[in-house]
């Protein structure tokens, strides 16, 4: 099968068309060394940020309207009579407690890498990434502390909203953490996106992550 | 909010390769034909479901091999009502003008190289391929595993639409090259980005809808139904439906989706009008600005759907009023359009008469709306033939007229050939003809089933008049559909004909898509990106022979760098297009 083949071939199209050049420098904090040394070979040219800055914004602003959905679903359906309150399984305060942490430590990388200190970036990037990949195991283990209490998926509507509530944002916080391992593991040296674009993009998307959580929380336990 | 990337390098030319290369590119223009393609492929499905449809009203008993083979019963006719809606409209009034043919040209008329995303665009693709193949399959299913297929396709669908909205967004506002200022941009592409915002919020909430309505299926929550504690045995059966939650979701995107399938048509008839009647577009801005106000409103107005399903009394008065609003914006482009023909030297070519047969049929199924935007509507009103007649006027075939206008248009750049003009005028005349004999009478029909007369006296006789005009309706189907044939015809001969690439703009238009080769080459601008000095409508200007000014032209006058060094491409006028042989 040509499968991956053909695969390779589309990114080198794609990166050719790309867009082309920006005139300007990057912006952001891009003072820091790491890409200087990558000129002597053919390093395509930065192209300009923005398309990827107004992408977070606008798919945040999607998202927001998903997740809006879901939650005027439960406030309405919640005024029916077979609603049974469900009790938050302790696990999910820890989670919080680990998700606020892992936005601290994301911008306290992007600051090192402001500072131009890359090692630095990197560890802090690493804890972070391992503070995200936490948060979801958490999460699995929230969802069998409610198992062992009886409340499963469909046992009535107020736990099912917990898992879809739950489940939805887990999905998009994979997503997540998959940009924060594309920006610790990526070349960047072939791409024409650099660094530090990429680390503000992700960062922009962790913290939304982090209110979007906060916002269900409340939700699920102000309105249970 | 403008990235001047002008010194990019065009990439290099596509090496003719494997099935693999062919079908995954990413390039925005094959990406655009394959949504044409299977608009194409929806369409004629769609409309076959539809004739079968019609055949079945007129004779019950009459028998299909394949399509009414498990049985001819009522559920197979809803089946087919299922499939024929959501081939039509998500396959061809919502991928075709946006996804089809946005994706072909907003790049290039707004000088960029690709969209700004071109892997997800080839994802949002397949996924679209995927939904329709899934949409189409659930018909053949048993019907409940059918329909958890075809939610979960239609849910495909929202997520590819998504990305695409996304894609067209950032494209816009990112990649426009240097001197596409937002007041030089062609209508098309303001009407496909306002799209894309929309797209881009109401996408999302039918996701939502669907995440749910799967949940309640396949792990059976009840979400949307109450389940009654008399059985635990069999709770579908026994649940008590909430449907007016669903409803509510569905509605903020269905009625929303109305204007997504319109608004890029919008754009089209008003780009058209102008080329051919050869005069800029009448008040620009107040056009544009309609088309922000249709999105606007086309986002409010959802509780006009749930009059029926019942709501706070005062709500279906402001809805009302919202619904009714939209008749602003409407008229607005209305008056535009007629405003650009009044003194043009209009050119009656096959794309034309596609475009004024759109404002016609958006004219006559707008009027018929504003009975419906009326708040006393009861629900028995709101399930006829009235508003079938209605929204298949409005919204199905005059957004088919949008279409096939810019297929006849684009049709040269795409391919490098142009439809035959004979061809597509008998085409025309017979389907504007056929879909108003088609959908007038069910207007009618509409009106006879709310004769509020003592019922036993009346019924027979309207009746009688009722079935003679269904028997009037299958007749214009058959005659309306066999009509498509001659479009195929037109469609299959001229992809055969010789190539004409030279020509690059047989219809004299301004945007930058008529200043390069037919079909574009990959990367669309040889050497450096165009530059933009004039707005996109400058029909009428003195300059030398011509009556237009391409937006690629210095105001100073002189001859302007094309891409690639050449001339705009002025051969002399090819007979098609000059639109004289009106009939």
């Amino acid at each position: 099968m040509p499968g991956t083949h053909v695969v390779d071939d589309i990114e080198l199209i794609i990166e050719d068309i790309g867009g082309g050049g920006g005139n300007k420098p990057p912006a952001g904090g891009d003072s820091g060394g790491g890409d200087n040394d990558a000129n002597k070979r053919r390093k395509p040219t930065p192209m300009s940020p923005r398309r990827y800055q107004t992408a977070i914004v606008l798919a945040m602003l999607s998202i927001v309207m998903f997740f809006m959905a879901l939650a005027v679903t439960f406030l309405v359906r919640k005024m029916s009579s077979d609603w049974v309150p469900v009790h938050l399984p302790f696990m999910v305060w820890v989670n919080t407690i680990v998700i606020l942490a892992s936005s601290g430590t994301i911008e306290l990388a992007r600051r090192k890498q402001a500072e131009g200190d890359l090692q630095g970036f990197r560890t802090l990037w690493q804890v972070t990434t391992g503070l995200g990949v936490l948060f979801l195991i958490g999460q699995l283990i929230a969802w069998r502390q409610l198992v062992d209490k009886g409340f499963y998926v469909s046992t009535n509507p107020a736990s099912s909203f917990f898992y879809i509530f739950t489940a939805a944002h887990g999905v998009h916080l994979l997503g997540g953490v998959g940009a924060l391992c594309y920006v610790l593991f990526r070349n960047f040296e072939k791409t024409k996106l650099t660094q530090s674009v990429a680390a503000e993009v992700t960062s922009y998307y962790w913290h939304f992550m982090d209110g979007l959580w906060l916002f269900l929380l409340a939700l699920l336990y102000l309105g249970k | 909010m403008v990235d001047y990337d002008n010194s990019g390098t065009p990439p290099e030319a596509h090496q003719p390769g494997s099935i693999g290369r062919k079908f995954f590119r990413s390039d925005h223009k094959a990406i655009g034909l394959r949504y044409l393609w299977l608009a194409l492929f929806s369409v004629f499905l769609g409309m076959i479901m539809s004739l079968v449809m019609r055949i079945h009203l007129v004779w019950p008993g009459a028998h299909f091999p394949l399509l009414s083979s498990p049985g001819n019963s009522p559920e197979r006719y809803s089946a087919l009502t299922l499939l024929h809606g959501s081939l039509m409209v998500l396959m061809v009034l919502t991928a075709a003008p946006q996804a089809g043919f946005g994706n072909y040209l907003l790049p290039i008329q707004i000088g960029a190289r690709d969209m700004a995303f071109p892997i997800l665009n080839l994802l949002a693709f397949w996924t679209t391929a995927g939904s329709l193949l899934g949409v189409t399959a659930a018909f053949f299913l048993p019907p409940q595993t059918g329909l958890t297929v075809w939610i979960a396709s239609v849910a495909l669908f929202c997520a590819a639409g998504l990305a695409n909205a996304l894609n067209f967004s950032v494209t816009t506002i990112d990649l426009r090259t240097k001197g596409m200022t937002l007041p030089r941009l062609p209508v098309t592409v303001w009407a496909w980005f306002i799209n894309a915002i929309l797209s881009l919020l109401i996408f999302s909430i039918l996701l939502a809808a669907c995440v749910y309505l799967l949940a309640d299926r396949i792990v059976g929550t009840h979400f949307f139904t109450i389940p009654t504690l008399l059985s635990t045995a069999s709770l579908n059966s026994q649940a008590v439906a909430l449907p007016s939650l669903w409803q509510r979701l569905f509605w903020f995107f269905a009625q929303a989706q109305v204007y997504v399938a319109i608004l890029p048509c919008f754009g089209i008839v008003t780009h058209l009008i102008s080329t051919f009647s050869r005069k800029p577009v009448w008040a620009q801005r107040a056009v544009v600005l309609a088309l922000c106000a249709v999105g606007l409103f086309g986002f409010c107005i959802w509780g006009q759907h749930t009059f029926a399903s019942g709501l706070n009394p005062y709500s279906p008065l402001v809805f009302g009023l919202l619904a009714s609003s939209l008749g602003l914006p409407a008229s607005m482009l209305l008056i535009s359009w007629f405003g650009t023909l009044w003194n043009g030297k209009v050119r009656l070519t096959t794309a034309m008469l596609f475009a004024l047969g759109f404002v016609s049929l958006f004219l006559s199924g707008g009027l018929s709306g504003l009975f419906l935007a009326r708040n006393d509507l009861t629900s028995t009103t709101a399930n006829d033939d009235f508003v079938t007649g209605h929204f298949h006027l409005v919204m199905g075939v005059a957004a088919t007229f949008a279409m096939l206008s810019a297929l006849f248009f684009w049709f040269p750049k795409m391919f490098g050939r142009s439809l035959d003009e004979r061809l597509g005028k008998i085409h025309f005349w017979i389907t504007f003809v056929g879909v108003y004999c088609v959908f007038m009478p069910m207007h009618w029909l509409g009106l006879i089933a709310h004769l509020h007369l003592s019922p036993e006296a009346t019924l027979t006789a309207a009746n009688a008049a009722a079935s003679a005009i269904r028997s009037f309706v299958t007749v214009a189907t058959l005659a309306t559909v066999a009509a498509q044939g001659i479009f195929l015809v037109n469609f299959m001969t001229s992809l055969r004909k010789p190539s004409n690439a030279a020509e690059k703009n047989p219809w004299r238009a301004t945007t930058l898509e008529w200043s390069l080769p037919s079909p574009p080459a990959l990367g669309n601008f040889a050497g450096s990106l165009p530059v933009v000095y004039r707005g996109a409508y400058e029909f009428g200007v003195p300059n030398g022979a011509e009556d237009f000014a391409p937006q690629s032209l210095p105001t100073d006058g002189t001859p302007p760098a094309m891409p690639g060094g050449t001339d705009p491409g002025l051969q002399p006028l090819p007979p098609y297009a000059a639109g004289e042989n009106t009939m």
